[in-house]
């Protein structure tokens, strides 16, 4: 599957696997985008394959949160049932496990809404990475329709450019990171008023010089955080899908440079490793959606709850 | 020259996972300890572990990116 979809290069097994790796975590390139549009302002907004998976993200995310949710609010006798047992296991977790504890309960209602989007989008995001919807597609139309690989006419060829997993896009996630910046000021500017928020970040009951300083360096956290949060999430995302493809490469390398039988040999180990890699990737998915909306919670409890 | 370059990637990668290991583990062995002397408090410990957790790895993700990026600057 992982070597044989590069296409264009040439020359060695060894030399395709680090590019054939990459072609399949990062987004698929704005020359050959899926739906091609017209410039605005210069800026080019074809929609490639990210795009594309941020879109049917939020779908899936409307039809099986949003959607139910809304049905749900609408009965005369609200009792869970089915599907709305376990969102209301999430939402409930969420809100008494990481919003109450962190930000406080006179703000919980406020801010519990914009975690539990983070998490929902996080972990639906995270989670289609894992599903090979497009190696399958574009296995099918190979074989079962025959089309030809390097065919870009093909929508199918078209869709198989680029990783499916969004939140290991660093645009994704610094987008997602910037709402939380945001989130921070807002909610220091609603807890104590807008200057007061600014003015909590010099710590009380410092000489000059400290204060000097310690403004400098709270100043810098201020983006330091949304900046953290951006890198953990998108290199959690890509790392394992890295490690993931690099476990099967070795199959192509070690077929090529000792002998096929060597390569068949290697499957043996590759295979249930890259299997039990898929395993830990769904505690990782689960994890880290977790993780970005703690960690939210955290900092936006930060500017409201101020300690000195 | 482009190979020394490629060896204090490989070295702070190294250096990395080393700190990050420690630390990690440094935090474990503290949260089993606490655990087992006082079994009903696990809640509370697996709480106050989580976040300092996620911190270390944040740090630990920051310095490979970086590490990856001076990769790629010496490549392209």
């Amino acid at each position: 599957m992982s070597v044989s979809e590069s296409g264009h290069s040439s020359g060695t097994v060894l030399e395709q696997v680090g590019d054939n790796i990459i072609h399949h975590v990062s987004n698929s390139s704005l020359d050959q985008p899926l739906i091609h549009l017209p410039p605005i302002f210069g800026i080019n907004i074809s929609v490639t394959k990210h795009v594309l998976m941020l879109w049917v993200v939020a779908a899936l995310v409307s039809i099986f949160v949003i959607v139910p949710i809304q049905k749900y609010m609408k009965k005369e006798k609200p009792v869970p049932s089915g599907w709305m047992n376990a969102i209301e296991a999430i939402v409930s977790f969420i809100r008494d496990a990481i919003v109450k504890p962190n930000i406080g309960s006179k703000f919980t209602d406020t801010w519990a809404p914009m975690i539990l989007t983070f998490f929902f989008f996080i972990l639906f995001a995270n989670g289609i990475g894992l599903i090979p919807i497009f190696d399958t597609l574009g296995a099918t139309s190979r074989f079962l329709f025959d089309v030809p690989k390097g065919d870009d006419h093909y929508f199918v060829n078209k869709l198989l450019h680029g990783g499916a997993t969004v939140t290991g896009n660093f645009n994704v996630t610094a987008g997602l990171a910037a709402l939380t910046f945001f989130a921070i000021i807002i909610a220091g500017s609603k807890a104590h008023g807008f200057i007061a928020h600014w003015k909590n970040l010099k710590p009380k009951g410092f000489s000059i010089p400290i204060s000097i300083m310690l403004i400098l360096i709270e100043t810098l956290g201020m983006f330091v955080k949304p900046f953290a949060l951006t890198m953990r999430l998108a290199a959690n995302m890509t790392g394992g899908h890295i490690a993931l493809l690099a476990i099967l490469s070795f199959m192509a390398i070690f077929a090529e440079m000792v002998n096929p039988l060597t390569g068949i040999g290697l499957s043996l180990f590759a295979v249930p490793m890259a299997a039990a890699i898929s395993g830990l990737e769904i505690i990782v998915v689960l994890v880290q959606a977790y993780v970005f909306t703690l960690l939210s919670a955290v900092f936006i409890g930060m500017a409201i709850n101020v300690h000195h | 020259m482009e190979d020394l370059f490629l060896i204090g990637v490989g070295l702070g990668l190294g250096l990395i996972v080393i700190g990050a290991g420690i630390g990690i583990g440094r935090l474990a062995s503290a949260a089993a300890e606490g655990i087992a002397r006082q079994p009903e408090a696990a809640d509370k410990i697996t709480g106050a572990v989580n976040l300092p957790l996620f911190l270390l790895e944040g740090v630990a993700i920051l310095g490979e990116v970086f590490a990856l990026l001076v990769l790629l600057m010496t490549r392209g």
